[in-house]
């Protein structure tokens, strides 16, 4: 039941099948490590609130891994018989339309919107765990998801 | 019961925004929402799932076995350092008001000798090392004996040992 909504999550924000089995398992070993830290409460809370630390980690280091690529480009650059490398994006996986409108969300608002449908939780709760007021988290997923309607609906 | 169940979503909005504005972006919610539920993403592969579940389960396992060798070393630990501190740590005659409870029998630790110590060990100790002594004769034919006598012995000395390690 969690595993579902989790991979969601994960494939919804990232549109990477692979990857988001390797977000899953982490999210679960992370899940059976921490056990001790949860408190009680809203179980989706601490879930989800693992899970997107664990998105996060992963966007940090894709940063990282991003500075490599980058620094290796430009070095293959200047070597002409090693410039046939290609640097693609990750994930072949097809991307339906909703993903890509999903895609064309700022990535705040696609989280939030993601971590809303995903987690179930209530505004109060999201906006706890976002750390930020009740009134900005009910604006950005206003606009977000209004903006999300137009793009399916146009 | 779930927060979001009772979540008055239109109440939320009219905290900030004017009723009409309140319930049309309620509107836009629900339907960028239905959207979403409309295209679900794909699930994860049962493969991968059972994985995982192998995965975390064995990891639980290794937890577990840790958590229990972690108090069994802290159990052993404190019993030595509380042994310690009976042997060596300061007497209470040493620091008068203070006295130090006492863990195992003094004389066990006391004497290289644990027979010499208690009354019970000495004689059981005797009646084993008799009864042994006598079996090896009965054994050489040295002593010449009835042919149930042998058994007796026998079931004697199984006694006496297992009365002694009952304590």
């Amino acid at each position: 039941m969690y595993a579902g909504r989790c991979y969601g999550y994960f494939y919804r924000l990232t549109g990477d099948r692979d990857l988001s089995d390797e977000l899953l398992s982490e999210l679960f070993i992370r899940l059976v490590e921490k056990i001790k830290s949860y408190k009680g409460g809203a179980f989706e809370s601490w879930l989800f609130k693992i899970a997107s630390n664990i998105f996060h980690d992963y966007l940090r280091g894709k940063q990282r891994r991003k500075k490599l690529l980058d620094a290796r480009r430009v070095q293959l650059e200047l070597e002409p018989d090693l410039n046939e490398i290609r640097f693609s994006d990750e994930g072949e996986d097809r991307l339906d339309k909703l993903q890509v409108h999903l895609s064309r969300l700022d990535a705040d608002t696609r989280e939030l919107i993601l971590l809303r449908f995903y987690s179930e939780l209530s505004f109060k709760e999201i906006a706890e765990l976002r750390s930020e007021p009740l009134g900005t988290a009910l604006s950005k997923l206003h606009r977000g998801l209004k903006k999300l309607r137009e793009l399916m609906e146009g | 019961m779930r927060e979001r169940e009772h979540e008055n979503l239109v109440g939320l909005f009219q905290r900030f925004l004017e009723e009409p504005a309140a319930r049309a972006a309620h509107e836009d919610i629900e339907a960028g929402e239905r959207w979403l539920a409309a295209c679900p993403a794909p699930l994860p592969d049962a493969r991968v799932v059972a994985a995982i579940k192998a995965q975390t389960a064995a990891l639980a396992r290794r937890r577990h076995r840790t958590a229990q060798w972690g108090r069994a070393a802290v159990a052993t630990a404190a019993a030595i350092v509380l042994a310690w501190v009976g042997l060596f740590g300061p007497r209470s005659a040493d620091r008068p008001g203070i006295s130090y409870a006492a863990i195992l029998p003094a004389a066990i630790w006391e004497s290289d000798d644990l027979a010499a110590d208690d009354l019970d060990i000495v004689y059981f100790t005797a009646e084993i090392r008799h009864l042994e002594a006598t079996l090896r004769a009965v054994d050489a034919g040295e002593i010449g004996l009835g042919g149930g006598l042998r058994d007796e012995l026998e079931n004697e000395l199984m006694a006496i040992e297992a009365e002694f390690w009952k304590g």
